[in-house]
Parts: structure tokens; sequence; C-alpha cells
């Protein structure tokens, strides 16, 4: 009983620990001018939203919030289709050349990013979508959609194979299976694959550092580093700014926590 | 006849418009950049003259001879090896402890596991607030009056590069706790009351019965922070930017500074085609171990 006790001492102890830092920073934000001589674990005592009001207007990030949902956005629902139907044709269509395309697919899981940022601002330039929203989306997609193609396949490969027959022999064409029959019961997978590529896109600083170098077409994580150049001496404003980046991932995690658990356990290798 | 013909072209045609937006995608923006990296690194290159000079292994030879590039190199060995040893040790103790607790184990889950979804670059801004010389880190220790601990982290040559790894474990154990909690929840109950018969302790069953068997996932998640930390950039870059006097430059910061900052494209593409083949090789083992899990 005591062994019970001390264990869940610990892991409180741990998981305060753990939030410490997420929370004094939505602390400070929330803190008027005259608290910030407090220590930074006090709570706001009249808690005010003009450093959020401030930084979303003069700061830009409203702006920068509105780009960052369009990236991630669309990467998210792409992402569902070209990998969803990639996988569909590795599963339930014989082509020639299969085994090769697996190991193409397979080479993306062992491809750092960081080391081919170069050749890539290169070949997004010959195609002029520096600075454009579609460059960055095109690169997000191919840089993880081996992932997510494999992630399908496992989850095609467990569907009844007589369910593709069935429909086969009903005349469907393969177009029709894959939306009728396949993607309707792939609810879990697709849920995850929007989520996990929803959240890299909105996270990733690398890329959008690269191609994104104009201040309009900005993202979140670009404002907030500039941000970090410029105001170091504002932490009311740079800790509003943290919390404006943090709070849509934050909540789309606490929703579909099991989804991304299994998501990211699965997804890990990226 | 026709029909035949018209029902081959079809299933020529069914699986290449399955595959064609993904393929097209892919094979422009991940693979032609990754084969373009290697074909850079041998040549001399700004990234905008149409003419790249050849120079065959020059930049490997310079690279070989660059006291920063071993410096970075040495800097990212060190950063890994410190995340290892948190993610891995102190994540199987954490996950350990979770499996044993049945009521307030979602919230204590959640609360370990949240900063999993947080941005590296909003890391390093609530870390780099955190670690000022008047930050919370110096002031607590100064509270419990272990004054001698307070020190200006980011700024110091000798721990900048630890403290930037502990933020970033902050921000990643989470994943390593998930993966254990997967682990520990398919080790046999069976072995527990063999264990519990035979007058085992709790220790001594953690050490004999969940070690053995967690095995093949220690491996996993050991391969995993491998290859992510040598990946890192963002949360270097938006705090130390590698410094000071290079104490936190990895080699991926440093390759972005000769890189894309220098216009020295041949010569990033070499620390690049480094980096690539380092975490290929983790990758290859990785795969090979899940491969055998799941045989």
């Amino acid at each position: 009983m005591f062994a019970r006790y001390l264990l869940l001492l610990v892991l409180t102890v741990i998981a305060v620990l753990m939030s410490a830092p997420s929370i004094m920073t939505v602390f400070t934000s929330l803190k008027p001018a005259t608290e910030l001589g407090d220590p930074a674990w006090f709570p706001p005592l009249a808690p005010t939203f003009e450093h959020y009001v401030r930084v979303w207007t003069e700061g830009g990030f409203g702006k920068y919030f509105g780009n960052t949902v369009l990236i991630s956005a669309i990467d998210a629902v792409v992402m569902i289709f070209i990998a969803s139907m990639a996988a569909y044709a590795m599963v339930f269509i014989d082509f020639p050349g299969k085994l090769l395309l697996k190991f193409v697919f397979l080479l993306g899981l062992m491809i750092p990013v960081t080391a081919i940022i170069l050749p890539l601002y290169s070949t997004v330039r010959s195609f002029g979508l520096i600075n454009s929203h579609l460059g960055v989306i095109l690169a997000d997609l191919a840089l993880a959609v081996s992932v997510f193609v494999f992630m399908f396949t496992s989850y095609f490969v467990g569907i009844p194979k007589a369910l593709h027959e069935a429909a086969r022999i009903d005349g469907a064409s393969e177009f029709q299976i894959y939306r009728r029959v396949v993607l309707p019961i792939s609810a879990p997978v697709i849920v995850t694959t929007g989520l996990l590529e929803f959240m890299w896109s909105w996270n990733d600083l690398l890329l959008r550092l690269l191609l994104l170098p104009r201040e309009d077409m900005r993202t979140l994580s670009v404002g907030l580093l500039n941000f970090q150049g410029t105001q170091t001496r504002d932490i009311t404003a740079l800790s509003a700014g943290t919390v404006i980046m943090a709070v849509p991932v934050v909540a789309l995690f606490l929703i579909f926590q099991r989804h991304f658990v299994r998501g990211m356990t699965s997804g890990a290798v990226k | 006849m026709f029909s035949d013909t018209s029902s081959r072209l079809s299933k020529v045609l069914a699986p290449l418009l399955f595959l064609l937006p993904a393929l097209a995608i892919y094979l422009t923006f991940a693979i032609y950049p990754t084969l373009s990296v290697v074909q850079y690194s041998f040549h001399d290159w700004d990234g905008i003259s149409p003419d790249m000079e050849w120079v065959g292994l020059g930049n490997y030879l310079e690279m070989f001879d660059d006291r920063i590039f071993w410096e970075a190199f040495r800097n990212t060995f060190a950063w890994s090896a410190f995340i290892i040893v948190i993610n891995v040790g102190l994540g199987l103790v954490i996950a350990a402890m979770l499996s044993r607790v049945w009521r307030a184990r979602l919230i204590l889950q959640t609360a370990i596991v949240l900063p999993v979804v947080l941005a590296p670059v909003t890391v390093a801004t609530i870390w780099r607030w955190m670690y000022q010389p008047d930050g919370v880190i110096n002031e607590a220790f100064r509270g419990v009056g272990l004054e001698a601990l307070a020190t200006p982290w980011l700024g110091s040559p000798d721990v900048v590069l630890f403290a930037l790894a502990f933020a970033h474990s902050w921000s990643t154990i989470g994943l390593s706790v998930i993966i254990f909690l997967a682990g520990l929840q398919a080790v046999d109950e069976d072995l527990y009351d063999a264990a519990k018969v035979d007058g085992a302790t709790t220790l001594q069953a953690f050490r004999h019965v969940t070690m053995p068997a967690l095995r093949p996932v220690t491996a996993v998640v050991f391969i995993l922070t491998l290859t992510a930390s040598f990946k890192v950039f963002d949360i270097i870059w938006a705090t130390t930017q590698g410094g000071p006097i290079r104490s936190s430059e990895l080699l991926s910061t440093y390759m972005y500074k000769r890189g894309a900052l220098e216009n020295n494209y041949g010569y990033g593409a070499a620390i690049g085609v480094a980096l690539l083949v380092i975490v290929s090789l983790a990758t290859i083992i990785y795969m090979q171990i899940q491969e055998k899990k799941d045989a």
C-alpha cells in the first residue's frame, strides 16, 4: 500500500515538472505589466488578453496563423488521398515492378530532410515556387508520403480480399471500389494520417525558413523565430505567440489522443 | 478482340493512375533532391550560376580536414548520446511506473506525453526563456540555496549543448514512454505470477522478467531516438544557432551555414551526404529489428 502511494507521488512530481514549462508560459502570457516582477510560477492575479491582441495584430500572427492553417489543412487532406490511392494500388492491383516500387517508397523513410535541403531548394526554385505556399505543400507531401503509404498499406492488407473480389464481380471499377468500399471502412487510418500530417506541417520550421522567405508568406514557426530575434525583452508578447502556435495542436491532441498515440508509435520512423 | 485490348489497357492504366499523384510528387521533391545532393557533393557550386565545376572528392577531402566539421560531428554524437540516455533510460522507468497505475493514469500520461506535439521552435522559445541568467531555473536554484548551480545555461560553452539536449528530451521523451508502454502491455502476465510465486521482489521481477522481454522494443526506441536526434535543426537554430563559439554546432546547422547561407552548395552537400549515410544506416538496422519482431 505504501509502495503504491510512493509510486503515485513520484509520478505526480514528474507530471508536474513536465507540465511546468508549458503552464508557466501560459501564466506569463496572461500577466499584466504590473505582475511581471512576480516569479514565473505565480499565476496571473488579474489576467489580461492584451498581449494576445497585440501579437495577433501588430505582431502579424493573425496573418501567419492564416498561412499556417492553409498549408497544414491542404497538406493533411491531399496526403490522405495520394497516400491511400498509392497504397490501394500496392495492395489490391497486380502490376509488374511492385517490389521495386515498394523499395523506392522505403527509401523515403530513410531520407533525413535536413540532408537534402540544398537541392530541394534548387528544385522548388526551378519550378518557380519559392515564396509560394504550393512549393512548401509539395515538399511536405513528398517528404512524408512514404510513411503514410506504409501506414495505409498495412491497414489495407487487413481488409478481406473477398470484399474486393465481390465488388469486382459486381462490375465495379477499381476507382469505384476504392471510393465506395475501401475508403468508407478506413476511418481510423484516415484520421491518424490527417492528424499526423497536420501536426508535422504545423510544427515545421526548416522548410518554411528556406522556401517562404517573404514576410507575408510566413508561417507561425518562422514568425515565432523572427519575433524571438526582435522581441527578446518583451517576454509577454513572446509567450503569447508561443501559446498561439501551440493551442491548435494541443487541442487536437487532447481530443484525438488515442489516434495520435497509435499514429506516432507506428509512424515514428519519420 | 477490342474488349480484350481495352481491358488490358485498363490493367496497365489503373495502377498507374492510382500511383501517379503520390509518385510524381515523391520522385520530384524527395528522390530527385536526394540523388542531387550526391551529385552536388562532387562539385563546386554557388547554387545560382548555371555552371557547376567538377571537383571529384575535393569537398570530402576538405571536409575531413575541416576542424569545425569534426567539432560539429563530435557535438552531434554527444548530443545524441545524452538524449538516448534520457529518452531510453528515463523513458523506460516512467513507462514501467505508469503501467502499474490505474486510477489517474490518463491524466498523468497526458501530462508527460503532451510536449511531444509542441513544435521544436515552440520548445526553443520556452526553454530559452527559462534558461536566461535571471530565468526561472536559476531562480529556483537560488530559492532552494543551490546558488552554485545557477549558470547562464545557453551562454556557457560547457553546458549549452546538454542544456539544449535536455530541452529536446523534455519534448520527445513522451514518444519513448508511449512505445515502452505498448511493449509492456504485451509482456505475458503469467511470467510475473511465476516470479511472484518464486518470491521475487518488484525490482527483481523488473530486472529479470520485464527487461529481457522488452529488449526488441528498447532497440526500436534506441534507433528512433538516434535518428531523430541526428536530424535536429530547428531547436538549435531557434536558440543559439550553434554558439557560443560553436559549442552547440551540429552537422545540420553547420551544413545550413556553409550551404544555404554562404552559398557553398558543394561543401554543404558533402556534409548532407554524411548525415544521409549515418541516418540511413541506423534506419536500415531499425527496419531489420522491426521485421524480426513481426516474424
